[in-house]
């Protein structure tokens, strides 16, 4: 995290980096029970506009929630919002990192715009999370 | 089930959810969290909370396998313990035809006796003519 606003919330939060494989999207579909051959099956995701699988939008989100968890901690589990869009698939052997910058605070809580792009920059989720200050 | 029949205020899943320590465990090597928390409070990944539902819900509905997610609200409530019953409702919010694609958005909640843990609003398209699973 870097420089705190006046309200204490961070400016812009630590990010997340992580390298998708394939591996880990038939791990996530074992741990969320998603089996989703778009996901799985290269021959289903080769007849997709994908043209190969894509991973979970779920795990992806959940580099996001790991971003505020480690910038947060609880108060990220008690009351923190978000609000995303899916921009564009991410596929595996891509590398993606969840990042957040202070959009507006108060005393109470603290919005940031959050994102995850991928190694190009492209943004494939983009959004917004609200999280409680402590007081 | 007919993805056309669903109506808006339908309730599709209104079932407990349990997610395990095991559960939790493998939640979190799947997404290579390694923020200690949650080991340390044993408490779920929220995440993990939204993903169950979500797999719960698309299931619920038996979506098409192209159907692609396309756009997630959530709320964090509270923190959920290893081991806890959840209830879990999931509701049609909307079902609309636009240019040949379906969008359906589906509510979904964990509740934890009478205290809301998860909630959330997500947005999937399915092209028609995809067929249901």
């Amino acid at each position: 995290m870097s420089t705190s606003s006046v309200s204490g919330a961070p400016e812009t939060l630590t990010p997340v980096t992580h390298r998708v494989s394939q591996a880990q999207l038939v791990k996530y579909a074992d741990a969320s029970g998603d089996h989703n051959p778009l996901h799985l099956d290269v021959d289903f995701a080769a007849g997709t506009p994908y043209g190969k699988p894509i991973a979970h939008g779920m795990l992806v989100l959940a580099f996001v929630s790991e971003l505020l968890t480690k910038s947060f901690g609880r108060a990220w589990l008690c009351g923190g919002k978000l609000k995303t869009r899916f921009r564009a698939p991410v596929y595996p052997g891509d590398m993606v990192t969840a990042s957040g910058t202070l959009k507006s605070a108060t005393d109470a809580q603290a919005t940031y715009t959050v994102s995850v792009h991928n190694q190009g920059g492209e943004a494939v989720i983009t959004g917004e999370a609200t999280v409680p200050l402590a007081a | 089930m007919d993805l056309t029949s669903l109506e808006p205020g339908q309730t599709l899943l209104s079932e407990p959810l349990v997610i395990s320590i095991g559960d939790a465990a493998q939640y979190r090597a799947a997404v290579e969290d390694d923020a200690g928390l949650y080991a340390k409070e044993h408490v779920v990944p929220p995440m993990a909370v939204a993903a169950k539902l979500m797999t719960a819900a698309m299931d619920a509905v038996g979506l098409p396998a192209g159907a692609v997610h396309t756009g997630q609200e959530l709320e964090f409530a509270r923190p959920v313990a290893e081991g806890t019953e959840l209830a879990c409702i999931v509701m049609v919010v909307q079902n609309n035809l636009r240019q040949g694609t379906r969008f359906l958005v589906l509510e979904l909640s964990g509740t934890e006796g009478e205290e809301l843990a998860v909630a959330g609003r997500t947005t999937i398209a399915i092209t028609e003519g995809e067929g249901t699973s």
